[in-house]
């Protein structure tokens, strides 16, 4: 696993440049260009708000900024995955040319979209404002959670992408299994919907929503998200890690032939 | 020293043919995961079956072989983006790749994004490649067009901007899969000089091409691979002229026969009925080459009473000493011999590979002789030739012109040797015949 993480390090340079290349890239050509780094989310939420708002009359307070709090970093994460999952059976033109770690590819997949939620932050703030509401002290646990995010990101997109290789077929089993993952996971409605008991499983056994429900405390409100369910998180993470470097281990030579 | 040595290296590939699997698909999960060794013999695919080469320091190697033959999988087994199912690959110093031109262009990007991101992933650091950057695109010639995207540029501006990047990246070994032939007249010219360039600053250069001219131009060592193996390695001239007659002779048997295709690829060409020469043309070759791993220090040409000679009489017998270093271990050496008169004809050669003698376990100093009853050969000048090569063909040393003798003879006889023979006469009458002999 520290094996895996040091190639990466050393290869930072190629992952930097791959990450520069997508981010550049994905509105290349669009006459919009960077501007729809800020639209997409934003068309996102006004769907749903939609939805929820208007159809379903979610009664949550500042709902959209809500809303906004939980949706961003859940796009972060579901993009990576759904992007991720095809991200070394998908560059064949690089794998069979030229001799690099095949983990850079994913870590490029998170990264690019790690950065555009960094992007995209700027919107959470100005609607919160719009709302009155400012972030607080709390924010500095934003940080660590983001961290324990991207790791658990990082970790499940590894291990998606070296099975991907083999077998085509999780790449689509993952974009539904995603969608389902998007509804069980307190993005568009409060934790506090479910039954008391149902909570706290639900917390520990779906690592996005305990990552979710901390957002939403650090910035909708205002306390430090719960210890335990992260800790979950960090300790999910890390097997995953584990389990990812020990089939990169095991087949990374067998990648460029596979694909 | 070597750069690349390889010891019989094999490498199969998992057949993947396109078909209804029966297992399930946790079976074959779990089999992938658990690294399971189903794998039958029928659903391997054969790529290289046992491949020792040595490509020494500073050498230009090119390998030549036939469509399928295993040359693309061998680069990749050097570069490190296969591993090889058995043998050993060791490279001495860093590397750099030529598979393919252009690897990560985004066709959106400008040729100087380009450049930036192709440079960084042919392994240059960021710095590099901005240090470089003017040198590339000076090399590259497209004007105005560096800050255009490369979608827009023809295919040969495209293959001119990737050949400048991957040239620029300056390696310790450089590999090039067949993409010398890079754009016009103009450009190609300016490749090549590149190239001369690279060799001239002592770096060693592996190169896949079909273009015979090149490598007999470009190369001081040459490889065929067929059928996945090295079927000759040595002098380029030599190689390509016996790769050629062995294409000729195949297309001659497939005519034959009313067909006009070869021996499907990954199949090996057939063999010549002539017998091989042992020792390569006499004109432009290196009088001594060889990558050494077996070295012959001298050979030496001893008379009846096991002195040092120079000059022997058509009667007279000959040993043959062969003063070799073995550097590491190795049984898998085959010791050639060939007498050549003083115009390069060849007049005898043979090795211990046609004769089925086996070499020993050799290891450190050693002699190995060959002991001639009667020389036989007419009066003139002469060479003996000697060379060691690996049972796949490698030439170790190879010693050419190094070793003059004469003969002399009492007899003005013409020709290459003289056989043991008489003369006989059947006389009508019945008298007494005359008999006549010589070398009996």
């Amino acid at each position: 696993m520290v094996r895996n993480l040091r190639e990466l390090y050393q290869y930072r340079a190629l992952l930097l440049s791959l990450t520069l290349r997508e981010l550049k890239a994905r509105y290349r050509g669009s006459v919009l260009g960077f501007l729809w780094t800020f639209l997409n989310p934003t068309l996102h939420m006004l769907v749903y708000a939609l939805l929820f708002k208007v159809v379903l009359r979610q009664e949550v307070p500042h709902f959209l900024y809500f809303m906004f709090v939980g949706l961003l970093p859940w796009i972060c994460f579901s993009t990576s995955v759904n992007g991720g999952a095809s991200a070394i059976s998908d560059r064949r033109d690089l794998l069979t040319k030229v001799r690099f770690p095949a983990q850079v590819l994913p870590a490029t997949v998170v990264l690019t979209n790690l950065c555009n939620y960094f992007f995209s932050l700027p919107l959470m703030f100005a609607l919160g404002a719009a709302y009155g509401i400012w972030p607080s002290w709390h924010a500095v646990a934003f940080v660590p959670v983001l961290a324990l995010q991207v790791l658990f990101t990082l970790a499940l997109t590894y291990v998606l992408s070296a099975l991907n290789v083999a077998f085509r077929d999780l790449q689509h089993i993952v974009a539904n299994l995603m969608m389902l993952a998007f509804f069980l996971t307190p993005v568009l409605w409060p934790l506090s919907r479910l039954p008391e008991r149902v909570q706290q499983a639900e917390l520990l056994a779906n690592p996005m929503a305990a990552l979710v429900t901390s957002y939403q405390a650090i910035f909708y409100e205002h306390r430090l998200p719960a210890l335990e369910p992260l800790l979950a998180v960090a300790g999910i993470s890390v097997v995953l890690l584990w389990v990812a470097s020990a089939i990169f281990e095991r087949r990374r030579e067998e990648f460029a032939e596979l694909i | 020293m070597n750069a690349i040595v390889l010891r019989n290296v094999v490498k199969r590939f998992r057949k993947q043919t396109i078909r209804r699997h029966h297992t399930t698909f946790k079976s074959e999960l779990l089999g992938w995961l658990l690294r399971r060794k189903k794998e039958r013999a029928s659903e391997l695919i054969p790529a290289l079956e046992g491949v020792d080469l040595e490509i020494p320091r500073g050498k230009t190697v090119g390998v030549i072989g036939r469509n399928g033959s295993g040359k693309s999988t061998l680069l990749k087994l050097i570069t490190g983006i296969y591993s090889p199912t058995g043998g050993t690959v060791e490279v001495n110093g860093r590397i750099s790749a030529l598979l393919d031109l252009g690897a990560g262009f985004h066709p959106d990007f400008s040729g100087r994004e380009n450049i930036l991101i192709n440079g960084i992933i042919l392994g240059m650091s960021r710095a590099e490649v901005k240090a470089r950057m003017d040198l590339i695109i000076e090399f590259a010639e497209l004007g105005d067009f560096i800050d255009e995207p490369v979608r827009t540029y023809s295919s040969g501006m495209y293959m001119r901007l990737a050949f400048a990047v991957a040239t620029h990246v300056d390696p310790d070994i450089l590999l090039i899969d067949e993409i010398l032939a890079v754009g016009d007249e103009h450009f190609a010219k300016k490749s090549m000089a590149k190239m001369s360039e690279f060799k001239k600053s002592g770096r060693t250069i592996v190169l896949v091409t079909h273009d015979l001219g090149t490598v007999e131009k470009w190369c001081d060592l040459t490889a065929w691979i067929d059928g996945g193996k090295v079927r000759l390695y040595g002098d380029p001239a030599f190689v390509v002229e016996q790769y050629r007659q062995a294409v000729a002779t195949a297309e001659q048997q497939a005519a034959d026969r009313g067909k006009v295709e070869l021996p499907p690829p990954g199949a090996s060409l057939p063999a010549r009925e002539v017998p091989q020469p042992t020792f390569g043309p006499k004109v432009g070759a290196p009088r001594r080459y060889g990558t050494y791993f077996l070295e012959i220090e001298r050979a030496r040409l001893l008379n009846g009473r096991g002195a040092d000679a120079a000059e022997f009489d058509t009667e007279d017998p000959m040993e043959i000493a062969i003063d070799f270093v073995a550097k590491e271990p190795t049984e898998e050496v085959d010791f050639f011999i060939e007498i050549a008169r003083a115009d390069g004809t060849s007049v005898y050669a043979t090795n211990t590979g046609y004769e089925s003698v086996r070499a020993p376990r050799l290891s450190g100093r050693g002699v190995v002789r060959v002991f001639i009853s009667r020389l036989g050969l007419i009066q003139g000048a002469y060479h003996l030739n000697v060379a060691a090569k690996s049972r796949a063909g490698a030439v170790y040393d190879l010693h050419r012109e190094l070793y003059p003798f004469s003969v002399r003879s009492k007899l003005p006889d013409v020709g290459f040797t003289r056989p043991p023979h008489r003369w006989e006469f059947d006389a009508a009458e019945g008298a007494p015949s005359l008999r006549a002999g010589a070398g009996s």
